[in-house]
C-alpha cells in the first residue's frame, strides 16, 4: 500500500503539469501575435534597437497611421470578397455533400459508382496544389476579361474552395444518423427540405468549422490575388502586407504593424466563432463514422 | 387500404469475402387493414423486411407488391419510399432532434399543401389521442421515453399512411410503460384501420398487437399464423422458444402397454405414438405443476417423482425447478403460487395433451 503511495503523483501535482504543457504550447503559439503588436508600436528608431521580443520603453501608434492609409482599400476589397465567396463556396459544399451522401447511399450501383468516381475528382480538386494550376487559371480569367476584377477574384476562389468545403462537410454529414434522414424521405421530404430543415442544420457546427477554414485560407491566400489583380486599387490584403518588404530596406515597424491589421479579420472570426469550431471538431471525433 | 404482398423476396448481403443471406425467399400476404406481426431473434433478418417494405431498402431478388401494383423488384426501386405513403416508427424513434415535437409532428404535412389551420387541427387531434398535447412545444431531448414513443407514432399517424410499420417500437420503453404503450397502438390500429407490420423479437409485442404474426428464423419465414395457434402449435424448438417459454427435454420412446411415453430419467411424458426412438420435447411452464398430492384430477398426469433444486420468484409466482431423483442435470422449471423448499420430494405433472414433440 504505501509502496503503491509512493510511485503515485497527486493529483494537484498532475494537474499542475498539465497546465504548465499547455501554458508551454500557448506561449509558443502566442509569440508571433505578441511581437506582431509590440514591434508595431515601436519607432523607426526603436525597432532597431530594443530586441525583437522586448517591447519598446515609449510605444507608438505611428506605425500604424502610416499603413492604415495603404491598407483600407486592400482591406475592404479583401472583405468584400473573401467573406461571400467563403460562405457561398462552403454552403454549396455543403449542398454536394449531401448530394454525394444521397448518392452513395442509393441501391443503383452506377448512382453509387457516378458518386465515388466524382467524389475522388474532387478530393483531387483539393489536394492538387493550387499553385500548379495557376497558369491556367490566370489565362482562363482573362480569356473571360475578368482580370482585376472582384468578379475574376471571386470566381477562382470558389473553383478552389468549393470542394474544399464539399469535402470537409461531407466527413461532418456522415455523422447524422441516417435514420433520420431515412424518416424525412419517408414524410415526403423534398432533397432541398430534407438539405435545409434538417441536414444543414444539424450539421452546423461543422458548417461553421468548415466556413472559419475556408474564410481563413481564402483570406491568407496570396497567390490567386497576385496572379489576378494589378492594379493597386483591386489589391487584396496578404499582397500589400508583402509589398512593405522592399527589396533594398525593410520598415520592420511597420510590416509588423501592416501584418497585424491584415490579421485583425482571421483572428476576430477565430475567436468569436472557435466553440463552433471545437464543437465540429468534436462532433467528428464521436459520429464520424456514421452512426 | 393496402395489401402487402412479398414473393420469393430475397436479401443478401455481399461483402467483400462472404455473402450473407439475410432473406431467404420470403413469401407472405398481409391482409389490408390487417395487424401483423413479425417474430424472430435478432438478426435473422426482420428489419431487412420491413426496410424493404418501406424501401428504403430493395430486394436481391423476388418482387414486392402493394395491392396489385409492383413497389419493387430485383434490385430495383420502383415506387420511392417518398411515394409509398408509409408512417414508420423506428426502433430508436428517429425524431428531428433540431424540432419541438409539434415541428416533428408537423414535418410530413408540409408537402400535403393543406392550410396552416388545418395542419394545426391534425396534429392537435392527434396529440389528444397520443396525450402529448402538453408536450408539443419541447424538445426531443426534453421528453421522456414514453413521450418520445407518441411524438414519433403521432408523426407516423398524422399523414394517415396507408400502412404503419413499427420497427422494435417497444423496446426502447420502460417495462411498466410497455402495456399501455402497446394498448395505445393497438386501439389506434383498430379505430384506423390501418395495416399495421409490427417487427419485434418480444412475443409481448406480438400478443399484445398482431392478428397474425409471421416466425423469421434465419432469414426463413418458417410459420404464419394467429400468435395464440404458434404458441401451442409451433413447428420447431426454436419457434417455440421465441413465442414463450419452454422446458425443453431430451427424451426416449418407450411402449408400455399400448402407450406411448418418452421417457426422461425418471420422468415419463405421455405422448402420441410416434416413429421415431429419440424426441425433443418441449413443455409450456403454465402446464406444468407440482404438488405433494399424488392425484390432481383426471386432467393431470403424474410423471414422476421429483426433487426441488432452487426456488426463485418471478412476476407474482415462485419459480420452482426440480430435478428426477437420478439426474441432478435435468432440470424443470414450474411456476407455482407458493415456494418450496429445497431438497423437498414432490410429484411432477403434466396436463394431458400438452406436450410439444419435435423429432
Amino acid at each position: 500500500m504505501s509502496k503503491a503511495k509512493t510511485k503515485r503523483i497527486s493529483p494537484a501535482v498532475k494537474a499542475a503539469i498539465h497546465q504548465l504543457v499547455i501554458i508551454i504550447f500557448v506561449v509558443i503559439w502566442l509569440v508571433p501575435i505578441y511581437a506582431m503588436v509590440i514591434n508595431g508600436l515601436k519607432s523607426d528608431v526603436a525597432v532597431y534597437t530594443t530586441p525583437v521580443l522586448v517591447p519598446s520603453s515609449s510605444p507608438t501608434l505611428e506605425p500604424f497611421q502610416a499603413v492604415w492609409s495603404s491598407l483600407s482599400r486592400p482591406l475592404l476589397n479583401s472583405l468584400i470578397i473573401v467573406l461571400p465567396v467563403a460562405f457561398i463556396a462552403t454552403f454549396l459544399g455543403s449542398m454536394a455533400a449531401y448530394f454525394f451522401y444521397m448518392l452513395s447511399n442509393s441501391f443503383s450501383k452506377v448512382s453509387s459508382f457516378i458518386s465515388n468516381f466524382l467524389f475522388s475528382l474532387i478530393s483531387l480538386a483539393t489536394f492538387i496544389p493550387y499553385q500548379a494550376t495557376l497558369i491556367p487559371l490566370t489565362k482562363l480569367i482573362a480569356d473571360m476579361g475578368l482580370l482585376n476584377t472582384y468578379w475574376g477574384l471571386a470566381f477562382a476562389f470558389f473553383i478552389f474552395y468549393m470542394p474544399t468545403g464539399a469535402l470537409l462537410m461531407s466527413i461532418f454529414i456522415t455523422a447524422i444518423p441516417p435514420r433520420i434522414i431515412e424518416a424525412a424521405r419517408l414524410d415526403k421530404g423534398s432533397d432541398w427540405r430534407i438539405f435545409i430543415k434538417l441536414v444543414f442544420p444539424l450539421s452546423l457546427p461543422g458548417f461553421v468549422s468548415t466556413l472559419i477554414f475556408n474564410i481563413i485560407e481564402t483570406w491568407n491566400n496570396f497567390f490567386i490575388p497576385l496572379m489576378l489583380t494589378t492594379t493597386p486599387n483591386m489589391r487584396l490584403i496578404p499582397v500589400t502586407v508583402q509589398s512593405f518588404t522592399g527589396g533594398y530596406a525593410t520598415l520592420y515597424n511597420e510590416t509588423f504593424a501592416a501584418a497585424f491589421i491584415a490579421s485583425i479579420v482571421p483572428l476576430g472570426i477565430f475567436i468569436f466563432l472557435g466553440r463552433y469550431f471545437i464543437k465540429g471538431l468534436i462532433a467528428l471525433g464521436t459520429g464520424g463514422k456514421g452512426v | 387500404m393496402v395489401k402487402v404482398i412479398t414473393k420469393d423476396v430475397t436479401k443478401i448481403f455481399k461483402s467483400k469475402k462472404k455473402e450473407v443471406v439475410a432473406l431467404d425467399k420470403i413469401n407472405m400476404e398481409i391482409n389490408s387493414g390487417e395487424s401483423f406481426g413479425i417474430l424472430g431473434p435478432s438478426g435473422a433478418g426482420k428489419t431487412t423486411l420491413m426496410r424493404i417494405i418501406a424501401g428504403l431498402d430493395v430486394p436481391t431478388a423476388g418482387e414486392l407488391y402493394f395491392n396489385d401494383e409492383l413497389v419493387a423488384a430485383s434490385n430495383r426501386l420502383i415506387v420511392p419510399p417518398e411515394d409509398r405513403n408509409i408512417g414508420m416508427v423506428f426502433q430508436t424513434w428517429a425524431l428531428y432532434p433540431n424540432m419541438t415535437a409539434y415541428d416533428n409532428i408537423a414535418f410530413p404535412l408540409k408537402s400535403l399543401k393543406i392550410s396552416k389551420a388545418e395542419e394545426q387541427k391534425k396534429i392537435n387531434d392527434i396529440a389528444e389521442i397520443l396525450g402529448i398535447s402538453h408536450v408539443l412545444n419541447h424538445y426531443p431531448r426534453e421528453l421522456s421515453g414514453g413521450q418520445q414513443q407518441r411524438v414519433a407514432l403521432a408523426r407516423a399517424l398524422v399523414k394517415n399512411p396507408s400502412i404503419l410499420l413499427l420497427d422494435e417500437p417497444f423496446s426502447n420503453l420502460d417495462a411498466r410503460i410497455r402495456d399501455s404503450a402497446r394498448a395505445l397502438v393497438r386501439r389506434i390500429q383498430n379505430e384506423l384501420k390501418i395495416t399495421t407490420i409490427t417487427v419485434s423479437h418480444d412475443p409481448a409485442d406480438i400478443f399484445s398487437i398482431a392478428e397474425r404474426a409471421g416466425v423469421i428464423v434465419h432469414g426463413k419465414l418458417v410459420q404464419v399464423d394467429k400468435p395464440s395457434i404458434i404458441y401451442s402449435k409451433p413447428i420447431t424448438v426454436e419457434v417455440a422458444k421465441l413465442i414463450g417459454d419452454l422446458v425443453e427435454l431430451n427424451g426416449r420412446i418407450e411402449d408400455r402397454n399400448g402407450a406411448t411415453y418418452a421417457v426422461v430419467d425418471d420422468f415419463s411424458f405421455p405422448i402420441n405414438k410416434i416413429n421415431a426412438s429419440n424426441v425433443r420435447l418441449g413443455i409450456r411452464l403454465e402446464d406444468l405443476k407440482i404438488s405433494k398430492e399424488s392425484s390432481l384430477g383426471s386432467d393431470w398426469f403424474l410423471v414422476g417423482r421429483a426433487r426441488v433444486k432452487v426456488s426463485s420468484y418471478s412476476s407474482g409466482l415462485f419459480r420452482v425447478t426440480v430435478v428426477p431423483p437420478s439426474n441432478d442435470n435435468t432440470e424443470v422449471v414450474v411456476m407455482m403460487d407458493k415456494p418450496f423448499d429445497v431438497g423437498e420430494e414432490v410429484n411432477l405433472f403434466i396436463r394431458l395433451g400438452k406436450v410439444l414433440v419435435f423429432t
